[in-house]
């Protein structure tokens, strides 16, 4: 490996065989470059007459940006793509910590090259901080296989593993088509979202894009005065409905019991996590004696109504 | 398709840990596999860890047998689930992982060996169940080999179940139950019957034996077994267990009930279990990659108090409730049943009676000892 001055232009970008990292702020960097040079060197290769980058993406775009003419290089003589993209890899995996998209291309990258798969999930899954698993393996592959967008989408948004898992088992077209619903939600809503959709659509022997596509969704979709977290919630909790009926139906009675009981709000009322348990749990936070005073006297009262009897019946 | 269920398995190749290839029951094991390849193992530790990278660890490792020694207890209470009433049951893990490859099968999550294994060191089976029953000879506990795997499926390779039922015979204070889904009762019907001693079978409807547990025999084939059993003398137990709700399950259910209490006289039926589909949330991944055909794991299931995925409670009491009552309907009023994973409210909504103990629950079920 011998380091070299580069004409920028002499390098490049066009071809990302051995890139890993995409989405990155340059900004920092720039202003590090502009202050104090390029202390680190980017690596090359040449092909096919070609020299093509190996790693130091991000550096030689913010060299790009500053527009600078020409920049130091190391270039590798290293011909075998597996060699050449493991110097990369080791000296990305020294200087930081890699995102699950990164690791996705890097894994996607030493599977393509030749490396064998025994040894990607012995030697490099550990190195990535993975389980030595081959369905772990396999669950990076396919998220290296996602479109750009989703995959641009999905970083911005440190979209986590298991909802990553999730989303890769839905075709590229629903994948576009979900991720909206997905984006305003937190982690855990949208792994839920994901989740019932997969299901919903195995049980029902319907396809997700006819799910998705349906008028009750569609209606929440167009409908004007609603956020789009408002929407996403909407469609959450209407895919939940599909997803578990029984429980759902048994919920919704309870609400409305407590509902015709004209239930206080200040005291809150709830049956065991879905009713697996017969007992019921309720609240009140009070300030004095009166206070904890009238909350009984609520209570007495509300216990004496028919329809607090009936919620004896829910368990 | 190495296995069909009306056929012996026999494995594609036996593995010998080479320290208990002079042990008897490796030596019978050679004797009975014909000419299958086999191979000595050096390291057990080396061999296990090479076989757990594969693409299906879980289908490759029913294909192979592994003879090697217990290193640990042979006997363990059965762990239950917490939040649950227990049956207080013992394991025997004497053979572990099934070749049988049934869609909902917990061993998928459990067993971390890709490999049916059977532990050859007999003589210390002997020891630990000796001080087991000594530690018992007061109560009247219920232990069984069909835990980590099917009691008689490779019982013509091993001939373990005529070695137990010797061992148990005589033993007034347990109960040993052999617990299959096969038909491989050969040895069984060549061995004297022992009032302790139960074989029995985990049944399921027609529909979902057919769908969920596709290389077992039909549910037809092993009532048919567990009748011949029966008329040998022996008393026989059946499992509910997973029952699987779907559309129509209970007609389902009601038609197997009906053959069962038809076929074999309830008086030697010594118990029958029911537990509804269960699972912890790991397992469904593992079901959904390995049969992705399957729809079992997406009826209504929620998070119980134990973590496990089961079904919503009011849909849980309805099957238990309509079973309960078609086995009283059809004779079985005196079969005691039991819950398998259940709470207390779920027993006594559906039976009347909440165990007040192991004790309580062991006298129950030893009840019809003796008939």
């Amino acid at each position: 490996m011998k380091k070299e001055q580069f004409a920028l232009k002499k390098i490049s970008l066009e071809d990302e065989r051995f890139r890993t990292s995409y989405h990155f702020s340059l900004e920092k960097l720039k202003l590090s470059i502009k202050e104090i040079g390029l202390l680190h060197p980017p690596l090359v290769t040449r092909r096919d007459n070609r020299f093509i980058l190996v790693s130091g993406w991000k550096r030689v775009l913010a060299c790009h940006e500053l527009s600078l003419s020409s920049i130091p290089v190391y270039v590798i003589e290293e011909k075998d793509e597996l060699q050449t993209f493991l110097i990369a890899f080791y000296e990305n995996l020294a200087a930081r910590e890699f995102g699950l998209l990164e690791k996705a291309e890097a894994l996607s990258r030493l599977k393509r090259f030749g490396e064998d798969e025994v040894k990607i999930i012995r030697h490099y899954l550990p190195l990535l901080d993975i389980p030595q698993t081959l369905s772990h393996l396999d669950s990076y592959l396919a998220f290296s296989g996602f479109e750009p967008e989703v995959k641009r989408v999905a970083h911005e948004k440190s979209m986590t593993f298991p909802a990553l898992k999730l989303l890769a088992e839905f075709e590229a077209e629903e994948q576009r088509i979900l991720l909206p619903f997905l984006l305003p939600l937190g982690q855990n809503k949208r792994k839920e979202i994901l989740e019932d959709l997969i299901e919903i659509s195995r049980r029902n022997d319907i396809s997700v894009k006819n799910l998705i596509l349906s008028e009750k969704i569609q209606a929440i979709q167009d409908t004007d005065a609603l956020t789009p977290l408002q929407k996403a919630e909407k469609i959450r909790l209407l895919l939940r409905k599909q997803r578990y009926p029984a429980f759902s139906s048994w919920k919704d009675s309870f609400d409305s019991l407590l509902k015709r009981m004209r239930w206080p709000e200040e005291v809150s009322v709830g049956p065991s996590p879905f009713f697996e348990d017969e007992n019921f749990t309720v609240t009140f936070t009070f300030e004095d004696q009166e206070q904890f005073k009238s909350n009984l006297d609520k209570l007495e009262e509300l216990s004496s109504k028919d329809e607090f009897v009936q919620i004896f019946k829910l368990r | 398709m190495i296995f069909m269920g009306k056929a012996d398995f026999f494995p594609r190749k036996v593995y010998i840990d080479k320290k208990s290839f002079d042990l008897p029951l490796t030596q019978r094991i050679l004797k009975n596999i014909g000419q299958i390849p086999t191979e000595i193992i050096p390291d057990r530790e080396d061999f296990l860890e090479k076989r757990r990278i594969s693409r299906d660890s879980v289908k490759f490792g029913k294909r192979d047998l592994f003879v090697t020694s217990q290193k640990g207890e042979f006997v363990k209470r059965c762990p239950c689930t917490p939040h649950t009433i227990g049956c207080n049951y013992f394991i025997i893990n004497l053979d572990l992982n099934c070749p049988l490859d049934c869609t909902y099968c917990i061993l998928q999550h459990y067993l971390s060996d890709p490999i049916i294994t059977v532990h050859a060191n007999l003589d210390e089976l002997w020891r630990q169940l000796d001080i087991f029953l000594q530690k018992n000879k007061n109560r009247t506990p219920r232990i069984g080999t069909g835990e980590l795997g099917d009691s008689l499926v490779i019982d013509h390779i091993t001939e373990n179940s005529k070695d137990l039922i010797s061992y148990f015979r005589g033993k007034d204070n347990v109960l040993f139950e052999l617990k299959t889904k096969t038909l491989n009762i050969k040895n069984i019907l060549n061995t004297e019957p022992a009032s302790n001693i139960i074989i029995s079978w985990s049944l399921n409807s027609p529909r979902i034996a057919e769908s969920e547990e596709e290389e077992a025999p039909s549910v037809e084939e092993r009532i048919q077994a567990a009748q011949r059993v029966s008329d040998k003398g022996f008393r026989v137990g059946f499992h509910f267990d997973p029952l699987v709700l779907y559309p129509g399950c209970e007609d389902d259910y009601q038609e197997v009930i009906a053959h069962v209490l038809t076929n074999i006289n309830p008086g030697r039926i010594a118990w029958i279990s029911l537990g509804s589909l269960r699972f912890p949330p790991s397992l469904k991944s593992v079901i959904q990659e390995r049969f992705p055909q399957t729809k079992i794991i997406y009826e209504e299931m929620i998070k119980g108090k134990d973590g496990k995925l089961r079904y919503f409670k009011p849909l849980r009491l309805e099957i238990y409730k309509k079973i309960v009552r078609l086995i009283k309907e059809k004779g079985g009023q005196t079969i005691p049943l039991y819950f398998c994973m259940e709470s207390e409210s779920i027993w006594r909504d559906v039976l009347d009676w909440i165990p007040k103990g192991e004790e309580d629950l062991e006298a129950y079920l030893s009840s019809s000892l003796g008939q």
